[in-house]
């Protein structure tokens, strides 16, 4: 028990230090994404991030946008349960067989106007998944993408951005 | 033959000529069962209508004396309407009407496999003897008529005799309903004997005269009798048996109407018969009532079978009407008759109520039983697409049972309210904590019951259907909607314009008790003493008929200028949707069941069979959770027990022996020589 209070007491701060300027960055794509929203659907953003067959590691960067330092929700911005709610798909992954129908369905259940981001190199062009006999193709093969965010994992202010540039883009 | 208003008797003999009439026609033999149906129930149609005019005109103040001398002994079937009796005559051909047109299209199926022609008899003596019970003027006339309405209904009941649990039903209700004329019979011939006459309208004057041991013994006797009738708890046990059992028309009329007689013996012996009594009358009656409210409303929770969940309700809202009951004997006994009549007021305007909404929910059910021949809720579902308009009616049904405004239910159970919270202008503490607890018994009734009616129309109307029948269902014929259709009417009715009814209703109770009701009413607005509680029901209604149509003109509005695009419900994105991954009635009820573990004492089992290969697969499932009866297994078992034992005991006497029985007979001889000498 004692060592254990030792080990905590004696552990530093072992998180990356941030880059300089990139929280007032953040602000500003943040504010960004929340006026073309508030243009394009008459409120703030809301998202539904949909898996269709990533190995979660850009399930752990979108995960990053809720923590204390972005903190998304400040913005308006939300994550919902349905898509029935959402205004805006987040899809991660290569499209799996077994996704690729609820996908679809996830898609149409979402009330137009919609964007749909694909998020990492998977959803891209599936990736070293690519060619795997579970996968059925890349997410523009299911559906209509505004917009792609590469990387692998990509950082969760490149996520903002691939959200900022779908939602640029005229519909 | 004693011969009053010429109108009353007039209706009077109309009413039961008609009765006759569809009595003598289902007897007709003729080649096709059509003539026993369409006439015998048209003929009861016909009658009820002339009863409910008869009623009406007495609650006007008709009044009538008819008496056929030489029928019976002892001063003959001796008949009279007083507003008490008319009041009951209301709500037995309220029923009445919607059951027999219901009938003519419900008894279609039972064509070719049971006598339509017994049953149409039946219906007409049943309906008969239940307008005559209410009618009665002395003892035999009236015991003789609760023997007939008693018999015609059992027979009624057993109509499914092929099936065991039908007769084990009808059984149970003739065992009960037996002990309870028992119990009348002894108190009715010790209150005979102790007022010197058998006429029921002199024993007002002459039983305020008796010791209070005798009427204490005459109270619980007749409170025993009438209760078994009504089902209280704990003589509720053949409701919840009985009522699934019988056809549905016969069910809407034994719950909805049926059990009210025993509502009006209790009144007539509270006070008219007995008059003002002790206070551990009242709150007898009360704290039963209350008991009944609860426990009745939590079995109606748990149970699958549509029709015993609203067998177990009548159970409950039968407690509710004991709880004005008992209220207003205990206001009587502490002589505040202002608070007694209101209470009563709020009783009886239950009963009538209960008669509404129960019989439309019994015709629902029976609807229900009718399209898709079952009556366990985990095989139905999705019934709103298939029969509408049937779910419409239920759907009010449910919305006035579980008290919901605008509907019949919650002004009664607001007025019960009313009185129940008034009881602080009693000084009595003991008193007032027999109230409080009713108060605290009716707030957690009408909680479950709301619970229980989404349930019941939940798992029965929405979603998908869990069975091929459920499936395939298909609306019923119209003379089974038209009756549903005019039993929601009158639970819209009797919801927003409680006036019409609560004019009478305080005459009647006048006349019973000597005590204006103490409450103001006009056509919008009822307040109860003084200022203490106030409700506009007509206002109500409007306010959320405005509310409604305010929501959809909103949406009108928002909806304007928009796209429009439909597609499949979402769920979860699943391939399949079927009805194995709807939520069940067993599923539905569980946390009551677990909340409530020391009443159900659930059993439960988990049965696995794997895979001999590997524990990772499984074959079967299998999943008991069955909940006992409390009282059955408490209070019948023992009982029952008891009485095979001793009749085990005297068993010894019937040797067979014939020498021995002569012995038997020499003995009883000499022994009734030396008591007479």
């Amino acid at each position: 028990m004692t060592s254990l209070f030792e080990y905590i007491l004696k552990t530093p701060v072992v998180t990356e230090a941030l880059k300089p300027g990139d929280d007032a960055q953040i602000e500003v794509i943040s504010r960004q994404i929340d006026d073309h929203a508030r243009k394009r659907f008459g409120r703030s953003l809301h998202i539904r991030q949909v898996d269709a067959g990533s190995c979660n590691g850009c399930e752990l960067e979108i995960g990053a946008l809720n923590s204390p330092y972005y903190d998304l929700e400040r913005f308006g911005m939300h994550f919902v349960a349905s898509p029935r709610h959402a205004d805006c798909l987040l899809v991660t992954g290569p499209v799996t067989r077994n996704m690729a129908d609820p996908l679809k369905r996830t898609y149409e259940a979402t009330p137009a106007p919609k964007i749909v981001v694909a998020i990492g190199d998977c959803a891209h062009d599936c990736g070293v998944f690519a060619g795997g006999y579970g996968v059925v193709g890349p997410v523009s093969a299911i559906l209509p993408v505004d917009a792609v965010v590469h990387g692998c994992p990509p950082e969760p202010r490149e996520i903002l951005l691939g959200i900022l540039a779908a939602l640029e883009r005229q519909p | 033959m004693i011969i009053e208003s010429t109108l009353m008797v007039d209706l009077f003999l109309v009413t039961f000529a008609c009765f006759s009439a569809g009595a003598v026609a289902a007897l007709i033999p003729t080649p096709s069962s059509a003539l026993a149906r369409v006439v015998g129930h048209g003929c009861a149609l016909v009658g009820a209508i002339a009863a409910i005019a008869f009623g009406v005109a007495g609650l006007a103040g008709g009044s009538m004396e008819f008496i056929v001398p030489d029928l019976l002994p002892i001063g003959g079937a001796a008949f009279g309407v007083d507003r008490l009796s008319a009041f009951f005559v209301v709500v037995i051909a309220l029923g009445a009407i919607p059951a027999a047109l219901y009938a003519i299209g419900y008894t279609r199926e039972y064509a070719g496999k049971h006598s339509l022609a017994a049953m149409a008899f039946a219906f007409n003596v049943f309906v008969a003897a239940m307008i005559l019970v209410a009618l009665a003027r002395n003892v035999l006339t009236f015991l003789a008529l609760w023997e007939i309405m008693a018999l015609a209904s059992y027979f009624l009941l057993i109509t499914e005799r092929e099936r065991d649990d039908t007769l084990h039903a009808g059984w149970v209700y003739f065992v009960m309903t037996h002990a309870g004329f028992a119990a009348l019979l002894v108190g009715f011939l010790l209150l005979a004997q102790a007022t010197g006459t058998i006429s029921f309208t002199e024993w007002g004057a002459a039983a305020a005269k008796l010791d209070a041991g005798s009427r204490n013994l005459i109270f619980v006797l007749l409170a025993l009798g009438f209760g078994t009738k009504a089902g209280i708890i704990p003589l509720h046990v053949w409701l919840p048996l009985a009522h699934p059992a019988a056809p549905s028309h016969v069910s809407a009329l034994m719950s909805g109407v049926m059990i009210k007689l025993g509502v009006y013996g209790l009144v007539r012996v509270a006070f008219d018969w007995l008059g003002v009594g002790p206070l551990w009358w009242g709150a007898t009656i009360l704290i039963v009532g209350a008991v009944s409210g609860v426990l009745g409303v939590l079995y109606a929770l748990v149970d699958a079978d549509l029709k015993r969940v609203l067998a177990y309700s009548s159970v409950e809202n039968i407690g509710i009407i004991m709880l004005g009951l008992g209220a207003a004997m205990l206001f009587q006994a502490s002589n505040l008759p202002g608070l007694a009549a209101l209470a009563l007021v709020a009783g009886l305007y239950h009963a009538l109520n209960h008669a509404a909404f129960k019989s439309l929910l019994f015709m629902g059910a029976g609807a229900v039983l009718h399209a898709t021949h079952t009556r366990n809720m985990e095989d139905l579902g999705g019934l709103i697409k298939r029969m509408p308009q049937t779910a419409i009616f239920f759907l009010i049904g449910s919305l006035a049972i579980a008290a919901l405004p605008p509907f019949n239910g919650f002004f009664s159970e607001w007025l019960t309210f009313q009185s129940l919270l008034l009881s602080f202008q009693i000084s009595a503490h003991t008193v007032n904590l027999i109230f409080a607890l009713g108060v605290a018994a009716l707030a957690l009734t009408s909680g479950l019951a709301v619970a229980c009616f989404v349930r019941a129309f939940g798992i029965t109307f929405l979603a998908l259907p869990r069975s091929e029948p459920a499936a395939l269902a298909r609306e019923v014929a119209w003379t089974m909607r038209a009756p549903m259709a005019l039993l929601a009417l009158a639970c819209v009715v009797l919801g927003i314009a409680p006036s019409l009814v609560l004019a009478p209703l305080e005459a009647t109770v006048f006349d019973l008790m000597g005590g204006h009701a103490d409450m103001r009413f006009d056509l919008t607005a009822v307040v109860a003493n003084g200022e203490f509680g106030w409700v506009a029901p007509l206002w109500i209604a409007v306010g959320l008929a405005a509310f409604l149509m305010a929501i959809a003109l909103g949406l009108r509005v928002i909806r304007a200028n928009k796209q429009w695009r439909y597609y499949e419900t979402w769920g979860c994105g699943r391939a399949l949707q079927t009805a194995r991954f709807e939520f069940t009635a067993t599923a539905f009820a569980n946390p009551f069941k677990r909340v409530f573990a020391l009443l159900y004492r659930p059993v439960k089992e988990l049965d696995i069979e794997f895979h001999p290969e590997s524990r990772y697969f499984v074959r079967t499932i299998a999943y008991y959770n069955e909940g006992r009866l409390i009282f059955e297994d408490a209070l019948y078992r023992p009982l029952l027990r008891l009485i095979q034992a001793l009749a085990r005991e005297a068993r010894v006497l019937q040797s067979g022996n014939v020498h021995r029985y002569l012995v038997y007979i020499l003995a009883t001889l000499v022994a009734l020589l030396i008591l007479t000498v």
